[in-house]
């Protein structure tokens, strides 16, 4: 990739990374996975970056229970090893992470990380939706000073994230789900090799006599600069009986909740009707999983 | 420029590369392994696939001194990096997979990674495992029969 470097570092600790990262200031760029490097380059972005910092020596690799019964995914873990974790595949109401492993290529899978994933900070990938529908929250470590960001608040912009310069991700936690919980993504693509059009993805929590106690509702894709949270649909849902009134209700709702990109691959339009029909699927498909 | 020691099909390699070489490029262009093709250079059409510890990936977007330490695995080090053919090189042979040729190495590499962690893959899963690498001249019946019959013929 032509990149005008001075040099590709393969720091062995955090505190390695950390000095490379301060000493080089805005000339540094962390690398894991490395597969969008190339997609920075070519938007230009990566025009100051003299330094690449590869972080993939510094283990953070792997998926455990979290002491207060969550997930806890470490930043380099590759995403095809979160498609294999047994911790996840079996659970209901993480089922809308695997959902959102299903589309890119084995190349990617073996090779991007879901701290890549994140701190990409692009809303048209998959996997950041399915940890907002699951309200995960992002660790971070920075000189030595470790934070946690909920990712409501990660993504700031296109390629911009609430990450400070030298900040790096180490984990992202997913919260222990409440009891009779189960979620679902879903994504609109014209083929598979281009942009996705829409994704939807959701996590429904019943209640005891079948209505919706909780939901969240989370649009990617074709809808601006960031993921939106749909909250005018989600409250459309509460404490509505969980079935195809209640997710027609939430789906009606969803039109307001956005602003629908028009672009050669699908018009506004388009874009506000098929967030309806993804929103009712991605919610009966997590409906679904609770059978 | 700096010197990395790449471990490409069981040898150690030592090369002089620029810090923002790809692996496609040193393999290429330093090392003269041609059998992986470059195509895209950008992730979209998998003729460049490697495996780095045994998993498929896209050489055009590794970088070489990220690779240092690895197993890397190209096409020329399948069949035990000598003359012989793997079972893969010879069911695309047998099945007339291979037209122009350019995707075929690609393929292989995907398909070896396929067949070492799944026991007779159904055309499903081939043709989902395989979704990262294109191919202009076939129309993949003939890449999914080949990967069908290597699978047949070492046992599934
Ligand atoms: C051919 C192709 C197909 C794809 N298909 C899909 C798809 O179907 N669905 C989908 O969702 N995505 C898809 N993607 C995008 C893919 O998911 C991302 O490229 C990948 O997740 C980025 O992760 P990475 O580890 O490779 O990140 P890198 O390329 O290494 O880094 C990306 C950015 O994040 C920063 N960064 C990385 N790790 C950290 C960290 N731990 N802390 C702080 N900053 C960090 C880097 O500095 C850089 O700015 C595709 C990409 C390609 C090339
Ligand atoms: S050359 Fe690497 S994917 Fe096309
Ligand atoms: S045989 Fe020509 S591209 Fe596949």
């Amino acid at each position: 990739m032509a990149l005008n470097l001075d040099d590709y570092y393969l720091p062995a600790s955090l505190q390695e990374a950390t000095e490379l990262l301060q000493r080089y200031g805005a000339g540094a760029m962390v690398v894991a996975g490395g597969t969008f490097v190339h997609g920075l380059e070519v938007r230009g972005l990566l025009t100051e970056t003299v330094a690449l910092v590869d972080i993939s020596r510094l283990g953070l690799r792997g998926i455990g229970a979290s002491s207060k019964g969550g997930v806890s995914i470490q930043a380099l873990t590759t995403l095809a090893e979160v498609a294999a974790a047994p911790l996840i595949g079996k659970n209901p109401a993480l089922a809308a992470i695997n959902d959102a492993l299903h589309y890119p290529p084995r190349q990617i899978l073996n090779a991007a990380t879901v701290g890549g994933c994140v701190a990409a900070a692009a809303p048209l990938y998959d996997l950041p939706a399915a940890f907002l529908a699951l309200d995960g929250q992002v660790q971070t470590s920075l000189a030595g000073r470790q934070r946690s960001i909920p990712l409501d608040e990660f993504f700031v912009g296109l390629f911009e994230s609430a990450l400070q310069r030298g900040e790096i991700i180490t984990a992202i936690d997913i919260p222990a789900p409440a009891a009779r919980t189960a979620s679902a993504f879903l994504k609109l693509e014209t083929n598979a090799n281009d942009l996705s059009l829409l994704n939807v993805a959701v996590r429904l929590t019943l209640d005891k006599a079948g209505n919706c106690a909780d939901c969240r509702i989370i649009l990617g894709g074709g809808v601006g600069e960031t993921y939106v949270r749909a909250t005018g649909a989600e409250a459309a849902l509460r404490g509505q009986a969980a079935g195809e009134a209640g997710f027609a209700a939430a789906a009606a709702a969803v039109v307001d909740d956005f602003e629908a990109v028009e672009d050669h691959r699908a018009s506004a339009a388009y874009r506000r009707h098929i967030a309806q029909v993804y929103v009712r699927r991605t919610l009966a498909t997590a409906l679904a999983r609770l059978g | 420029m700096k010197t990395i020691e790449l471990q490409i099909n069981g040898s150690t390699h030592e090369v002089s590369i620029e810090a923002d070489e790809t692996l496609l490029q040193v393999l290429r262009n330093r090392l003269d392994l041609t059998g992986t093709k470059k195509g895209c250079d950008s992730g979209g059409c998998g003729c460049c696939s490697v495996q780095v510890d045994g998993k498929v990936v896209y050489s055009c977007m590794m970088y070489a001194a990220g690779a240092a330490g690895k197993a890397i695995t190209t096409i020329e080090g399948l069949g035990g990096g000598g003359t012989a053919l793997d079972p893969l090189q010879q069911a695309f042979i047998d099945a007339g997979a291979v037209q122009c040729g350019y995707c075929t190495c690609g393929m292989i590499m995907n398909a070896s990674e396929l067949l070492a962690t799944t026991k007779n893959p159904g055309e499903d899963q081939i043709r989902h495992a395989i979704a990262g690498n294109l191919c202009r001249c076939t129309g993949y019946t003939k890449i999914v029969d080949a990967i069908k019959l290597a699978a047949a013929r070492t046992g599934g």
